[in-house]
């Protein structure tokens, strides 16, 4: 996979140097843990027993994951449009790697981002509360759920005409997805119909399986169960990905 | 390495209705210059896309550098080196890093790496940008900035997909100079397609002419241009251009007539365009032809295509 890390690294390249993307980057979690949660915590606190920054925490790692799958998919999506793809695509490498290159960068990013989020709750008084193994299995799952849902967003990519068309088919990777899930509220207080929604939601997974991790929280469904979700989510993501590209390339 | 670079036999490409290629043969020995000559539109770029393994043809086989490019992609791939008709290079990057990406992508081992695009960098003469981001260089010197990544890992085959489009003169008179002194040096093969006769003419060992998704007429520029005649005396005006083409086809001095009845455009071969011209302007009031513009030159191959195609080859 030795042009995977070539691609990978290129990527990488790029970011460290693009201050505005950088920066956007950093802001969006910094707004989301300092505004949002510290107010959100004042209003909603007794309701949910741990204090509501440790309960929404997992919410906005899940949140900045999915704009990193978004970002990802826009980063080949550009490079489609702009024809740097043709390099790819007339080297001697293999057709899965230039999708797993763009995948790789997209998680490392995630992570990064995740890490100052991490920071910025611990600054702001959450300590992640499973030590070591617990923020182990944090990044495993991150990772896991950031690859399936920048599968889906390369699925899309790969067949998107232009910009526009993208961003229309990706809307969804937002707000909805945490509003259909556990992420702001406890599974346990919505109405039904809105249960079975977060319970075919991958995030809700995610968050419940960090919650119990990192967060001071207990885990509402089995850990197992999560983990293998998430999994699952992140082959079925990939494998979505590779299936749309190929089918792009083979005009 | 073979003695043919580019072999090809019947391709076809279609998109729906469209028939972007009609059946294209090519047969082309190693170490020589290739030029495609042709309009927008006649099917050139969808063929260096197939050659380049980019996408599939319809029907149709072809081998490059002895590989099949159906079933041996990846040795194709290695053994070539390819510039698009667009520029597509990173514009984030330093040109130095566009190379090295190009170059690690390839599997150059480092230090060979490091030697060639130092003296890729010199031959393109971009020593003194090549650290700076892509982003601030000019057209001219994006443009050699692709040659050199198309060098970069000594290809045994260059396609060129219009190399010159959109570059003023004397970038394009520095890009045909690298291109010249590359031929023959390590045996290196260059399809280059263009829709500039100048170009096809300066840069050429032979040329394919193309339209309509078919080869029409191949041969050395030289050869090809003088199958017209000596001179062609070329009439742009109004009036029965078909009627007087067949009067003048019929004179013993006239080598060949090809009119094309939209543009009113007629070249005809001669043996002594000066000497003949009085008698042919006679020849065109008599058959109710209005001349608006005359003149004679040496046969080149915007004649050519005239003859073969129907159709004037703009610049």
């Amino acid at each position: 996979m030795h042009a995977t890390f070539v691609i990978w690294h290129k990527h990488m390249t790029k970011f460290f140097r693009n201050r505005e993307e950088l920066g956007g980057l950093l802001i969006q979690p910094i707004l989301w843990v300092a505004v949002f949660g510290v107010g959100m915590s004042a209003l909603v606190g007794e309701a949910v027993g741990s204090d509501y920054l440790s309960f929404m925490a997992p919410g906005i790692l899940a949140l900045t994951a999915l704009g990193g799958a978004v970002g990802g998919g826009m980063l080949l999506l550009d490079e489609r449009l702009r024809g740097i793809m043709k390099e790819y695509l007339v080297a001697p490498i293999p057709r899965l790697s230039i999708l797993l290159g763009n995948a790789a960068s997209t998680v490392t990013k995630a992570l990064f981002q995740a890490l100052v989020i991490l920071l910025l709750c611990a600054f702001m008084g959450v300590r992640p509360s499973g030590g070591m193994l617990g923020l182990l299995g944090l990044v495993v799952l991150l990772t896991l759920f950031t690859l399936g849902f920048a599968g889906i967003a390369l699925a899309v990519a790969a067949r998107s005409k232009s910009i526009m068309g993208y961003h229309g088919m990706i809307f969804l990777f937002n707000l909805p997805l945490l509003f259909a899930s556990n992420a702001l509220y406890p599974l346990a207080s919505v109405p039904g119909w809105l249960r079975v929604l977060a319970l075919a939601n991958p995030t809700t997974y995610l968050i419940d399986a960090l919650r119990a991790l990192s967060f001071g929280g207990t885990a509402t469904l089995p850990l197992p169960l999560s983990f293998g979700v998430t999994i699952l989510f992140a082959l079925a993501g990939i494998a979505l990905a590779f299936g749309s590209f190929r089918r792009a390339v083979h005009t | 390495m073979s003695d043919t670079a580019i072999e090809a036999s019947g391709l076809f490409k279609r998109y729906g209705e469209l028939t972007a290629l009609a059946g294209l043969d090519l047969c082309i020995p190693s170490g020589t210059i290739f030029a495609m000559l042709g309009p927008n539109g006649a099917g050139k770029t969808t063929a260096i896309s197939i050659l380049t393994t980019l996408i599939q043809p319809t029907a149709g086989t072809a081998r490059v550098a002895g590989a099949d490019i159906l079933r041996q992609p990846e040795a194709v791939r290695r053994a070539i080196g390819v510039t698009f008709q667009e520029i597509v290079l990173d514009r984030d990057l330093s040109g130095r890093q566009v190379l090295e990406v190009h170059g690690r992508l390839y599997r150059v081992p480092r230090a060979e790496l490091r030697r060639r695009i130092d003296e890729l960098v010199h031959l393109v003469q971009l020593e003194a940008a090549i650290d700076r981001l892509v982003k601030t260089y000019s057209g001219g010197m994006q443009r050699r900035l692709e040659l050199a990544r198309g060098l970069l890992t000594s290809p045994q085959v260059l396609f060129l997909d219009e190399p010159t489009q959109g570059l003023d003169p004397q970038n394009r008179a520095a890009i045909w100079d690298y291109l010249r002194a590359l031929r023959g040096e390590r045996g290196l093969t260059l399809l280059l397609t263009t829709h500039s006769m100048d170009e096809a003419e300066a840069l050429a060992d032979t040329v394919g002419i193309v339209d309509a998704g078919r080869m029409v007429a191949e041969g050395a520029p030289r050869a090809l241009a003088a199958g017209l005649g000596a001179d062609v005396i070329r009439l742009v005006g109004r009036g029965n251009a078909p009627a007087l083409a067949s009067r003048l086809a019929a004179i013993e001095y006239v080598d060949h007539v090809a009119a094309s009845p939209n543009e009113q455009l007629l070249d005809i071969g001669v043996d002594n365009g000066p000497r003949r011209l009085a008698e042919i302007v006679a020849l065109a009031n008599e058959h109710g032809f209005a001349i608006d513009e005359i003149s004679v030159a040496r046969p080149s191959l915007g004649e050519v295509f005239l003859k073969y195609t129907g159709r004037a080859l703009r610049d």
